[in-house]
């Protein structure tokens, strides 16, 4: 069989499709774990450490002796495992089912955790090159020596420990991890804290734009905007704080691992977003629909396109600040789409005094001509701000999305909590670079409304006065 | 309507929907009805439906990008109402349509393809099927309830 050479092995979240991670002779159920982070390096790599995963096998019918699935242990041979229940080899339909805590709130060693001792053999492969390494935030810097392996972190917990830095996102979902974090790695969340962004756990922002802006104080806006995000507060709708907590009870391991980063936070629909101008950009009628409904929610000002070339000419009329943009799209895609806005920003000098030094910039070459010229050319006060919309959680579609010049990234389905967010983030941030205009905006609005309460207080009171007190608290 | 606990929505809709998902759905309605919601759900019935006899034309036309192209189609908003199955099911048909094996290799044979979104595509409507039954008696039985009240 398969002794000498790599090979694959197929595994999957439950309810979630099969995948083939990469494996070589002699790697041990734990190796496999740290493997599957890396696949994972999004839905679990941010959030669990390899020693909270768990994997299950289940017996083929040819094999009716054994338990029909079980647990592995981490110290099992992978290879040799596998063999043994699927002598004829694995089939995609046998993949390993990966588990992971089930209450994540409650830190408690899982009783399958790895015992403390050591596995020498299996520690130091993550210093063979022969992996490719798709995750850019380094989830496994390239460590020389032992402390690869997170059993082995474990048993000495005084090394510096360059093993388990993905759990630190731990910190920004409040939750706390399952396993206790041996000593010393304080220290390393902390550092590694600075470039895991509080408000997205689900992606990562490349704020391109800010620091490209070194003349205007581009800092300041990135980090006002940051601290012009309020804290969570509790969302208007009557009937969600019921709905949210206390749902322990039953769930698919799937749910959990997304309420994992859907309950902490509660939703926080209310008018604090900036009153800034969304497009958005889906094809498929039902999903657009739902956007629709939300940002009507965030209440901001909104369009729709339904295809890359719509978008590109809906964006042409000037005035927008955030685009939403999804990726796969009939005729021209998203990320075409985002190459066209670039460019034609690029030609029109769009937020050229801020001039882009952080992108190598080489075409200066190619001329601007009547056709690519942006006629209202007030309406665009700087770059807009493209976020782009994956059905994948592939890393390599993201670092796609973001070459083509997109800013920030969700993937779908879209969870609303996260779309917020990005949504008064990058709302925040054009808000201050539109500031006059936005101060405007808001002062008309405030008026607006208050005029609003007014008159809808002057109705209720009717009978009783007819006095007409404007409300000043009114923001 | 007040929104029914997991274990009973988990009870009426089966594994085929990811709650989490789904409720947030259930969460953009106003208090009192499910007007957006049902207008959401009911929507993909029809999409679905509409989709589903596209793709049986394709599939008699042997249009494998076609296929793939609606597989992602529906894709999309399977996944946006959590319905897990349905949706990998789509990406199966996605996938094979792209002349692909289920973990991105390339398969060359388009018969071999056509099989097999053949096969996705029986599968993919009976998960379908399931998960139209389990929201319609979710829907219909939020009018009872209100009824009731």
């Amino acid at each position: 069989m398969a002794e000498q050479i790599p090979s694959k092995i197929w595994v999957m979240r439950p309810k979630a499709s099969a995948t083939q991670i990469r494996i070589r002779p002699g790697d041990l159920v734990d190796d496999v774990r740290d493997e599957i982070l890396r696949k994972y390096g999004n839905s679990l790599g941010k959030t669990f450490d390899s020693p909270d995963l768990t994997l299950r096998i289940q017996a083929s019918e040819e094999t009716q002796n054994k338990q029909r699935t079980r647990t592995l242990g981490p110290e099992e041979d992978i290879i040799k495992t596998l063999n043994a229940y699927y002598p004829s080899g694995q089939t995609v339909k046998e993949a390993l089912v990966i588990e992971i805590p089930r209450n994540s709130t409650t830190p408690k060693p899982s009783p399958r955790a790895p015992a403390p001792y050591s596995g020498s053999a299996s520690a130091t492969y993550y210093a063979e090159d022969g992996r490719p390494s798709e995750t850019s935030e380094g989830y496994f810097p390239t460590v020389t020596g032992n402390t690869s392996s997170p059993r082995l972190a474990m048993a000495v917990p005084t090394q510096s420990s360059g093993s388990i830095p993905h759990s630190m996102t731990v910190i920004s979902s409040g939750q706390l991890p399952p396993i206790p974090s041996p000593g010393g790695t304080r220290r390393h969340y902390r550092s590694r804290h600075s470039h895991s962004r509080t408000h997205s756990s689900s992606s990562e922002h490349i704020v391109s734009h800010s620091s490209s802006l070194p003349k205007s104080p581009g800092h300041e806006i990135t980090s006002s905007a940051r601290m012009g995000t309020p804290p969570p507060q509790r969302l208007s709708s009557p009937r969600l704080p019921s709905s949210r907590p206390n749902k322990k009870g039953k769930r698919s391991q799937q749910q959990q691992q997304q309420d994992y980063h859907h309950t902490p936070t509660p939703s926080i629909l209310t008018a604090t977003v900036p009153p800034i101008n969304v497009l958005i950009v889906e094809d498929n009628p039902i999903n657009l629909k739902l956007l629709e409904a939300f940002v009507k929610r965030l209440k901001v000002r909104w369009d729709t396109a339904m295809n890359g070339s719509d978008a590109v000419k809906k964006w042409r009329h000037g005035g927008f600040h955030l685009v939403l943009m999804d990726i796969q799209l009939p005729g021209m895609n998203g990320l075409e789409a985002t190459r066209e806005i670039r460019r034609l920003e690029r030609l029109n000098n769009i937020g050229v005094s801020t001039a882009p030094d952080g992108i190598p910039e080489t075409t200066p070459t190619e001329e601007l001509t009547e056709q690519d010229r942006l006629r209202d050319i007030d309406k665009f006060k700087s770059p807009v701000i493209i976020v782009a919309l994956t059905a994948s959680s592939l890393q390599s579609d993201r670092h796609e999305a973001l070459a083509s010049g997109c800013n920030d990234f969700l993937t779908k389905p879209v969870n609303f909590v996260w779309l917020e967010r990005k949504v008064m983030e990058w709302g925040c941030m054009q808000a201050l670079i539109d500031f006059e205009g936005w101060r405007m905006w808001k002062e008309l609005s405030a008026k607006a409304e208050s005029i609003a309460a007014a008159n809808k207080r002057a109705l209720a009171f009717k009978n009783k006065t007819k006095k007409n007190r404007p409300i000043m608290s009114a923001s | 309507m007040a929104l029914p606990d997991d274990k009973e929505l988990e009870s009426i809709l089966g594994d085929g929907v990811d709650l989490t998902t789904f409720k947030q759905i259930l969460e953009m309605d106003e208090p009192g009805d499910n007007e957006f919601s049902t207008s959401i759900v009911f929507g993909f019935f029809e999409q679905a439906e509409e989709t589903f006899e596209r793709m049986d034309v394709a599939l008699d036309e042997k249009d494998l990008e076609k296929l793939s192209e609606l597989g992602h189609f529906l894709k999309g908003s399977s996944a946006t109402l959590g319905l897990i199955k349905v949706r990998d099911g789509c990406e199966k048909i996605q996938r094979y349509g792209k002349q692909e094996n289920l973990d991105g290799s390339p398969e060359p044979d388009a018969d071999v393809c056509l099989a097999r979104v053949k096969e996705a595509l029986m599968a993919v409507k009976s998960d379908y099927e399931e998960v139209e039954i389990g929201l319609k008696k979710f829907y219909d039985k939020d009018d009872e309830d209100e009824d009731g009240a």
